[in-house]
């Protein structure tokens, strides 16, 4: 037996649970550099027309109004939100946060690109800019054994001061990649994203052109998820919740009293 | 057995459908741009010869209700709620025009301007395709600007307008693809000094307090049929046991 009413309240503890998910991996995430926060989308499911308006309810007489029930709600998908987090300086000459639109291109150890808004980025043994992780940035930029006063332009040129050389010297320059739809790239996890049929290909240019944001060395991205706002979403979500279950619990208590009336 | 079982088994139906509404607005109360379903009985005369004693019910919805949802501030620019009683215009997956008051937009890897339940937005001239674009913003009249690649930031192009309709003087309805839809066909005409609020949605308007007392009443009412049937069987209990031959 498979009774409406409890069926459509059994969507809407679906929903609010998955909302809860999205909601607790936010919170968890309220630290981590370079964050994006993402926001569940329901959307209603299909009605189910029970009487058409307009039809015969006796010989002579028509339903002015039909009967067009719902049947519940579903997740649509999740959305990034694509704010720009608080830049936290921290001092550190290797840490990076962009002002604006864009990523830095990262190369993954199976060679394809990755792309992120964390900047915290570190030399490796041969002298590499890298993430924490270990994995290059894209293009590669070498920072020489002895550099001293490195510092990292505002469009991404990186110098500094060779051991032994008074003049600085241009190391490279590091190029961000923007999207058409950056909402539409997909999290793989490490604070990396890929890109996606629904995000475009990546437009990859000097950072503070055609939209691209600006870099700000020693500072990072904070994430952009607000403590306050999740909680008042948690506690939204879970009165939502709640009140679906009471729908169960009273269309159960229905049932139970025709069981045993009758 | 008498007649006045169906009546309470018509009753007991239209309560449990009356649930199931309750339970869709329920579930529903947090999707961006929700109208609550008003659903409602309605008597439906039997007539026959004899005493026109029995009128069973039947529920009808009666639409939706119109009221305004609260705003929610999201910072986000595709994001926009609308002012007043403007519907924005989509496209349906049958390709006509419904409307929708969810104002979550995204953009396709087409370019095509969508709602976040993936329904194509419209603009007075069709469905909206956005170009490659740096930057794409709305402006409080619906208007979409954007900056096109390596173009001036300080000079954003106009490149269409949401067509926000006016259900004024319309009759809407709900349909099964939970858009709203002119009843027997047809568009909403463009409504030009309609207003969105860019970086808020609106949130569902179910009143969650009315929901759950409308729950309770409805959960009452069906307790009362069930009593009805009851006392049907016990009256025809005694009837039968008047009827009864003496041992």
């Amino acid at each position: 037996m498979s009774n409406g009413a409890l069926q459509v309240a059994r969507t809407g503890l679906d929903a609010q649970n998955t909302k809860m998910r999205v909601i607790a991996n936010n919170l968890a995430n309220v630290n981590t550099t370079g964050f994006k926060r993402d926001r569940a989308s329901f959307e209603t499911l299909a009605y189910q027309q029970r009487i058409m308006p307009g039809a015969q309810s006796d010989a002579q007489n028509e339903y002015a109004t039909g009967l067009a029930l719902g049947t519940g709600v579903q997740v649509a998908g999740t959305m990034k939100i694509d704010t720009q987090g608080t830049l936290q300086p921290t001092g550190n000459a290797f840490d990076l946060a962009i002002e604006g639109a864009g990523y830095f291109q990262i190369e993954m150890a199976d060679g394809t690109t990755a792309y992120t808004r964390a900047g915290n980025f570190a030399r490796n043994g041969e002298g590499q800019l890298v993430t924490q992780e270990g994995m290059p940035l894209i293009p590669s930029i070498q920072v020489p054994e002895g550099a001293t006063n490195i510092t990292i332009g505002a469009d991404g040129t990186v110098s500094a001061t060779l051991a032994g050389e008074a003049e600085a010297t241009e190391l490279g320059k590091i190029e961000t990649a923007n999207f058409t739809n950056p909402a539409g790239l997909r999290s793989i996890g490490s604070n990396l994203l890929v890109e996606t049929g629904s995000s475009g290909a990546p437009i990859v240019g000097a950072a503070g052109e055609a939209g691209r944001g600006t870099l700000r060395q020693g500072s990072l991205e904070g994430s952009n998820v607000n403590i306050v706002e999740e909680l008042v979403d948690m506690i939204e979500t879970q009165r939502a919740y709640e009140v679906n279950s009471k729908m169960i619990q009273a269309t159960d208590e229905m049932l139970q009293f025709a069981n045993q009336q009758l | 057995m008498d007649k006045m079982v169906h009546t309470s088994l018509r009753a007991m139906q239209g309560i449990m459908d009356r649930q199931q509404a309750i339970a869709h607005n329920m579930a529903n109360a947090d999707t961006t741009g929700f109208r609550a379903e008003i659903v409602t009985a309605q008597a439906l005369y039997l007539a026959g010869e004899g005493l026109d004693s029995r009128a069973t019910t039947n529920e009808v919805t009666l639409g939706a209700d119109m009221n305004p949802g609260t705003l929610k501030s999201t910072g986000r620019p595709l994001d926009i709620a609308i002012n007043g009683d403007a519907l924005l215009a989509v496209q349906a997956p049958d390709g006509s025009e419904a409307y929708t008051r969810r104002g979550d937009l995204m953009i396709s890897e087409s370019g095509l301007l969508t709602t976040a339940d993936g329904y194509p937005v419209m603009s007075d001239g069709g469905p909206i395709t956005l170009p490659a674009a740096d930057q794409v913003s709305i402006s409080a009249d619906g208007a979409i600007a954007i900056i096109p690649p390596g173009g001036d930031p300080n000079q954003p192009q106009q490149v269409a307008r949401l067509k926000l309709a006016s259900p004024a003087g319309s009759d809407i309805v709900k349909q099964n693809d939970a858009l709203f839809h002119v009843r027997n066909g047809g568009v909403l005409p463009s409504d030009p000094d309609a207003k969105v609020t860019v970086g808020a949605l609106e949130s569902s308007n179910v009143n969650m307090t009315q929901a759950l007392v409308d729950m309770i009443e409805a959960s009452r009412a069906w307790e009362t049929q069930v009593k009805l049937l009851t006392t049907a069987q016990q009256l025809d209990d005694s009837g039968a046991s008047i009827m009864q031959l003496p041992s």
